[in-house]
């Protein structure tokens, strides 16, 4: 518990810091779960959607996590992507308990720690790409001209730097989602979280966005993958299967 | 192995986020409430050109609300500026002595006033004698009598009955064409008369005040000869105040007599006195003075309430005036302002229905780091950006409908830049107020229900 304490107070753990990752060599853990619990009160019944999962990521990884519908795989989602927080158990971000963290405080995680790739995209209808991928850095308070030269270079990044002015209508949906992996890229977040990435998508461009995802990945960036499809998730390095709202196999394939 | 481990693993994670500075970071997250409430400006604008009939009848809403307020202040702060104008011609430094005041407000005042004993010229005659702070004083009374010339009739003109001729400088008024009497005309009684220029309009169609310098005019019975023409006074609630004729005291007496009990006769044969001092700063002097002189007269001493005469300053009447339509005019502002929250309850509505159709937008917004806060700033600044502008619009055509108002009824209007500085700030206030629920509906929305929603 003390040492918990120590983990919430980043002052005193920065002036404690223990050099532990780098002498072996490992990379650090970003996120660990420790026995998470989530339930729904349905009016009379509680409904345990996760009964006590545990796993842990490290920086850098390509993880998939599988499951059919019902599994518990996307309240599980939304607890690694800080839109929720566990009923029970404890949730460690990049050295931060958010666990327990109140709406706002959980609104700066998202903002700092978190990239979202959603299956429908979710931009902004009505802005350009350019202020869809500007959208994180207006609320992480980044400055006018550091945010536009931020958002040009994360489009760059997807190939789309050319089509910044365009309106999310004006794109083909492969371009929408690389417009929305820029916006979940711009902030440089700890995690990278897709949901059904290319569930909207034809296979050519679904391929593209997979090829995309892996080129991120050998750039350094972590990525969490939700999906269904066994293929898509064939294309991580470690999958975790949830059935039931238990991890049914954690197993690393490359 | 994970109890353990993860939180002194955890710690080394923190050397990559001081790496990452944590501290400017945190810093900028807080300046950048400045970056989030300039964008939601932009969000704003084009959330409201996006839906045009949405914010044109947002706006109506609005307009009208602060039109009417507009239009009722400006007309109201018109008619006060025009009262007030109109009864201090005569300057602060004139009072009267009559036998009733002007204003009666109870059935036993009026029994009381009416058995006090008539102002007469004796009184005056005292006045002129013994007030030593006078300057100048006269006497007048006021009579309505038809008037005939040639085939120009009306049956009821403003007759006023004024001595001496110095009464024209204490009532205020200006010659146009021709002369005042002399003091020789005015103490033999002769037929002469000045008059108001709408005399010249009725009666003299086709020719000019100076033209009718000179002719005769019948009234009453009796025949007058013009020898000047006023100045315009111009109108006082659609009444013209340039519709009379001016005679000697002395010809009026010689021509309808003193004392008779003639309904027409204003004065009812009691007369008013008017005393002008030489400076303001001598009116109270004046006024004891004058008010010892007839109290003397009417053999009152010092246990007496009432005086038997009134002493009226001007400004009397502008207090009463004001007293009176204050509350009128309170209520009427609040009757305009229930318009103005008609226009709120418009701008809820429609701000509510924008949260409903926009809560997609809010769960991407949250979803990308924005805190209540931020959705909050951002639904506000619509609903005061709207009604700010609605306001502005309502200022001018508030002002605008004022204008007509003024134009039809006749009187000056006092534009103030206050009131529309009050116009905008008002309704901004109104926006606060009605983009505050909607506001806070959208910023409690949770996340993960917005992203599902359409």
């Amino acid at each position: 518990m003390t040492e918990a304490t120590v983990a919430t107070s980043p002052r005193t753990a920065i002036f404690g810091k223990p050099d532990l990752a780098s002498a072996d060599g490992k990379a650090e853990i970003l996120i660990a779960m420790q026995n998470i619990w989530k339930t729904y009160d349905m009016g009379s019944e509680k409904v345990h959607a996760l009964h006590g999962v545990s796993f842990e990521v490290h920086r850098g990884e390509y993880l998939a996590i599988t499951g059919p519908s019902g599994s518990g795989k996307s309240t599980l989602m939304n607890l690694i992507g800080c839109l929720d927080t566990p009923s029970q158990g404890d949730y460690w971000l990049n050295g931060k308990n958010v666990s327990e963290m109140d709406d706002d405080e959980l609104a700066r995680i998202r903002n700092q720690e978190v990239g979202f790739v959603f299956q429908t995209f979710n931009l902004l209808a009505r802005a350009t790409a350019l202020h869809n991928v500007e959208l994180p850095l207006i609320y992480g308070g980044i400055p006018g001209a550091r945010r536009h030269e931020m958002a040009k270079q994360a489009l760059t990044e997807v190939d789309l730097v050319d089509r910044m002015m365009h309106r999310p209508n004006e794109l083909s949906g492969g371009q929408r989602q690389r417009v929305a992996i820029a916006r979940a890229l711009v902030n440089h977040p700890s995690i990278l979280l897709a949901d059904e990435p290319t569930g909207a998508l034809d296979t050519a461009t679904s391929y593209d966005i997979m090829n995309l995802f892996e080129k991120l990945h050998e750039e350094g960036n972590t990525i969490i993958l939700v999906t269904h499809e066994h293929d898509i998730a064939a294309r991580a390095h470690r999958v975790i299967s949830i059935r039931d709202g238990l991890i049914e196999k954690d197993e690393q394939i490359k | 192995m994970f109890p353990g481990s993860a939180p002194t693993n955890l710690s080394t994670d923190l050397a990559f986020d001081q790496e990452l500075l944590p501290s400017r970071k945190a810093r900028s997250f807080r300046i950048g409430r400045l970056a989030a409430i300039w964008d939601a400006f932009f969000v704003a604008i084009a959330s409201l050109r996006q839906n045009k009939l949405r914010t044109a009848l947002t706006l109506v809403g609005i307009i009208v609300g602060v039109t009417a307020v507009i239009a009722v202040v400006t007309i109201i702060k018109g008619l006060d500026q025009t009262v007030a104008q109109t009864f201090s011609s005569q300057g602060s430094t004139v009072f009267t002595i009559s036998k009733r005041p002007r204003v009666i407000t109870s059935r036993e005042d009026f029994i009381k006033y009416n058995k006090r004993k008539d102002i007469t010229e004796d009184d005056a005659l005292a006045i002129f004698r013994l007030c030593s702070a006078c300057w100048r004083a006269g006497i007048a009374a006021n009579d309505v009598v038809p008037v005939k010339h040639g085939n120009q009739k009306a049956d009821a003109v403003a007759v006023r009955a004024i001595a001496p001729p110095s009464m024209f400088e204490v009532d205020g008024v200006t010659i146009d064409a021709g002369r005042f009497w002399s003091e020789a005309e005015s103490n033999s009684g002769q037929p002469v008369c000045v008059v108001g220029s709408d005399i010249i309009t009725n009666f003299y169609p086709n020719e000019s005040p100076e033209q009718a310098i000179g002719q005769d005019l019948w009234a009453g019975g009796h025949r007058y000869r013009i020898v000047g023409v006023l100045q315009p006074l111009g109108k006082i609630f659609g009444i013209s105040r340039d519709d009379r004729i001016v005679i000697p005291f002395a010809t009026y007496k010689k021509d309808y007599g003193l004392n008779i009990a003639r309904g027409a006769f204003n004065t009812e044969g009691s007369l008013v006195i008017f005393i002008q001092t030489p400076s303001a700063d001598q009116l109270e002097t004046a006024e004891d003075q004058v008010r010892a002189i007839m109290r003397n007269r009417r053999g009152r001493t010092f246990n007496d309430e009432d005086d038997g005469f009134a002493l009226e300053t001007e400004d009397v009447f502008l207090k009463l005036y004001s007293g009176a339509t204050s509350n009128i005019y309170l209520v009427t502002i609040g009757v305009a302002a229930i318009s103005l929250v008609v226009g709120g309850i418009v701008v809820m509505n429609i701000m509510l229905v924008s949260v409903t159709e926009r809560t997609k937008e809010i769960g991407i917004r949250k979803a990308v780091g924005a805190r209540r806060k931020d959705i909050l700033t951002q639904f506000l600044i619509e609903a005061v950006m709207v009604t700010a502008i609605g306001g502005a619009f309502g200022v001018l055509t508030g002002f605008g409908t004022a204008w007509l108002i003024a134009l039809a009824i006749g009187f000056p209007l006092l534009f103030s830049i206050w009131s529309a500085v009050l116009g905008v700030g008002v309704s901004s206030i109104v926006g606060v107020i009605s983009g505050l629920w909607p506001a806070w509906r959208a910023a409690r929305l949770d996340p993960i229900d917005a992203l599902r929603a359409e």
